[in-house]
């Protein structure tokens, strides 16, 4: 028994280190850790929506980009006024945001009676196509979208509280600019996003899910709604993905074609068979680790071994060596961590006094 | 329950103790722009022995050869300055940052960089500036932006090096009507990638077209098109007398190549961003020899300057193994703009944000030696007008050699450049 409470109180105080991380990184830390966590959150939210849909359910999307495209730049559109070259509706930023995720349901919706005939590789392919329209129409919409050079996101405005850096703020002795106020928003965003998943996989709609997932035709003998459930969880998905277009066009103040592409997508796909498919935990792990490693590697390669100073010949480039170990911990991961980094975490758990053997592991009481 | 409340309790106090001890954090607002030992104010990247620039660049994007140029070249300036002394008794310090032209990336660094520099020499990329322009505008460092679309203009923390896209082409259709005999009434074919470099470009020729009464018979491309076999046989078809290529350098090899062959003979020009001396070891290397011209704001690296060669031997002597393309004068010719601003700011006391930017702007007639003037003190233009008409050359440095030297042709001069 004392095994289990070790365990719980280990589990305590993770949940309180995690909590004191989020609640104190904006007074410590300046503006590239900030952004580069309120990355690695957006990428979160998004992330949990694709894992609910190929994850949980079995279906491949390539095209988790255009819906983010969608929801970050429905808000902007949304939320701006007209001016000569621009349309806008000028609505309240916080219905806006709300009609972002709600447009990018919508444009999930639309695309499926295409996912519901679909399956496997061909769906995949059918939801690639969506990058190349996304990329179109936001080239081509210019009234609507800014064209190339992207339009300016209105600073979210929620209750007379503004996410900007005006006016000023100081919450002891630190000036809270857009980046501080932001964090704090994106942690509870990234909390409610995290326990409706949850709640959902955990359910029965979950179970169901997992039983589209693993044997579609069972399920529909089962009395599962098959296609009703699979065009429901891609529209559910389309709106993480729009929530998260939502918080990363409040991040990055600016929206731009040439983000939301192919590479994009990928990611999104990278983070959850990194982080475990058809978990709430693998999404977001997965999320942070693709998002943040990066960027680290960027900032610190200076101090890298086997790293070349830029302008000096022999060895690599610091931008070079980031790339190859990124590509190495994704190669890593898909070869020794069949279930994703939430596996070995798992694994790890069980390892700590307290935790259930795992199945694999041969018992002691056997002979 | 009441125990996890208690614990709960506790946790919360000690989060909310640590949170109120912050002030000890670097974060906690000080007090007004500190002022050096020698009298001169203080902005962010400033301190009394160093002075930090940032640059934003691409070392493993689609410009990542141009970039590598432009950053080295900047770091062989700088390291001149500090050899002689540095600006305003300090060092300077260069911080490179690769944005692989990704916007997330550009992004991160920008917020990175941004309350560690006192000026950027180098920013690459017009979507990558777009991504941050509203930052910059607000309160941004001075930013050399290497990229000539006229979206980027319009905001005093942001200097564009050379003239736009649209003031080249102008320029080149002058140049075709005076020396190539082109007259009302003729067809001009322009290729142009989609995209704010050859939107911009159309705008060019279209405006000195609808000016001469000519017509532009216009193909737009995709960047990722690699063959022209079918934009050759258009402009045949079409009966254009010059065609204008604002695409990249690959497609203008193919292009140029195609025409050879095809008896397409009619005089080409190539926007800046059209040609790289590396063409002229492919197959296409002939016919790029053959009645072909490149459009250039800036000094060639062939020009006959004592500062060319000072560049050329610095860059030669410091980085032995790469080859000399543009991005070493252009690397080197910004963060000449930037020391200088930096040196008249010291002049006047102040090397805060602002007043390395109101000193950079109260150049009108800024010359770096390169047989040049620029006119920084207006935000919302290009700082010059005149374009110079380059041959490719096999012998010459940088594949390139003056036709015709520099020119501002009448209608350049009252074109319209609108900042957005």
């Amino acid at each position: 028994m004392s095994d289990s409470r070790n365990a719980r109180l280990f589990r305590l105080a993770l949940w309180a280190a995690a909590g004191a991380a989020a609640v104190l990184i904006p007074f410590y830390l300046d503006g590239f850790w900030l952004m580069a966590g309120l990355f690695a959150m957006s990428a979160a939210v998004g992330a949990i929506g694709l894992n609910l849909l190929t994850g949980a359910t079995g279906q491949l999307s390539m095209g988790h980009a255009f819906f983010l495209a969608v929801g970050a730049y429905t808000y902007v559109y949304l939320s701006s006024e007209s001016d000569d070259h621009l349309a806008g509706l000028g609505l309240p930023t916080g219905v806006a945001a709300i009609g972002a995720i709600l447009a990018a349901g919508l444009a999930g919706g639309l695309f499926s009676p295409i996912s519901a005939r679909l399956k496997g590789a061909y769906l995949g392919i059918a939801t690639f196509a969506l990058i190349f329209l996304g990329q179109y129409l936001m080239h081509g919409a210019e009234a609507v979208t800014g064209g190339y050079n992207g339009r300016a996101v209105p600073p979210l405005t929620l209750f007379g509280f503004s996410f900007a850096d005006t006016p000023e703020l100081i919450v002891l002795g630190i000036p809270f600019g857009a980046l501080e106020r932001l964090w704090y928003l994106a942690v509870l965003v990234l909390i409610a996003a995290a326990w409706f998943a949850k709640g959902v996989l955990t359910g029965r709609p979950g179970l169901a899910m997992n039983t589209i997932r693993d044997h579609e035709t069972a399920a529909g003998v089962m009395g599962v709604p098959v296609s009703r459930y699979r065009a429901g969880v891609f529209v559910l998905s389309s709106m993480y993905a729009g929530l998260a277009g939502v918080l990363l066009a409040l991040v990055f103040q600016r929206t731009v074609p040439d983000y939301f592409g192919i590479v994009l997508a990928l990611d999104y796909l990278a983070m959850i068979v990194i982080g475990g498919l058809g978990s709430v935990g693998g999404a977001v792990l997965g999320a942070f680790l693709v998002t943040l490693l990066p960027q680290l590697l960027t900032r610190y390669s200076d101090s890298l071994p086997l790293v070349a100073q830029p302008g000096t010949s022999g060895g690599f480039s610091p931008a070079e060596a980031a790339r190859i170990l990124y590509g190495s911990v994704v190669v890593a991961v898909v070869l020794f961590l069949p279930a994703g980094l939430l596996g070995l975490a798992q694994r790890v758990r069980q390892r700590l006094p307290g935790g259930l053997p795992h199945p694999s592991t041969p018992s002691r009481s056997a002979p | 329950m009441s125990r996890f409340r208690l614990r709960a309790g506790v946790v919360g106090a000690v989060i909310l103790a640590l949170a109120a001890t912050s002030c000890a954090s670097d974060k906690a607002v000080d007090g007004e722009a500190a002022v050096g030992a020698d009298g001169v104010k203080h902005g962010p990247g400033v301190t009394d022995d160093t002075i930090t620039v940032g640059m934003i660049t691409d070392l493993t994007g689609p410009y990542a050869p141009l970039g590598k140029s432009i950053s080295q070249a900047g770091r062989l300036y700088f390291e001149e300055v500090n050899a002689a002394g540095g600006i305003c008794g300090r060092k300077v310090e260069p911080l490179v940052r690769d944005m692989s032209y990704d916007v997330q990336k550009t992004v991160s660094a920008y917020t990175e960089l941004e309350p560690k520099v006192a000026a950027l020499p180098q920013f690459i990329g017009s979507a990558t500036v777009a991504s941050v322009r509203d930052k910059l505008e607000a309160s941004g460092p001075l930013t050399l932006a290497l990229a000539w679309a006229p979206s980027i203009l319009g905001a005093q923390s942001i200097q564009m090096t050379g003239t736009t896209y649209a003031v080249d082409v102008v320029n080149g259709v002058d140049f075709l009507v005076k020396e190539r005999g082109l007259k009302a009434g003729d067809k001009i074919g322009h290729i142009y990638v989609e995209g704010d470099y050859g939107d911009d470009s159309l705008a060019g020729s279209k405006y000195a077209a609808e000016k001469l009464g000519m017509t532009v018979v216009e193909q737009k491309v995709k960047a990722t098109d690699a063959d022209m076999s079918s934009q050759v046989s258009t402009m045949e078809e079409a009966g254009v007398k010059a065609v204008i290529l604002s695409i990249a350098p690959k497609q203008t090899a193919s292009f140029v190549g195609v025409a050879a062959t095809t008896g397409l003979k009619v005089p080409m020009l190539g926007s800046n961003s059209a040609f790289a001396p590396q063409l002229l070891a492919t197959p296409a290397g002939p016919a790029l020899l053959g009645d072909f011209y490149v459009l250039q704001a800036s000094s060639p690296l062939s020009a006959d300057l004592p500062i060319m060669k000072k560049i050329i031997d610095g860059y030669k002597a410091k980085y032995p193994q790469d080859g000399l393309d543009n991005g070493v004068m252009a690397g080197y010719t910004g963060s000449m703009v930037i020391g200088d601003a930096l040196k008249k700011a010291c002049e006047n006391k102040d090397l805060s944000r602002a007043g390395i930017i109101s000193a950079h702007r109260s150049q009108k007639a800024w010359d770096g030696g390169f047989g040049s003037t620029y006119d920084f003190s207006d935000p919302s233009q290009p700082p010059t007008r005149s374009t110079f008409i380059l041959k490719p050359d096999a012998d010459a440095l940088g594949g390139l050699k003056i036709h015709k030297d520099r020119f501002t042709a009448d209608l350049a001069a009252s074109y319209p450049v609108t900042a957005s």
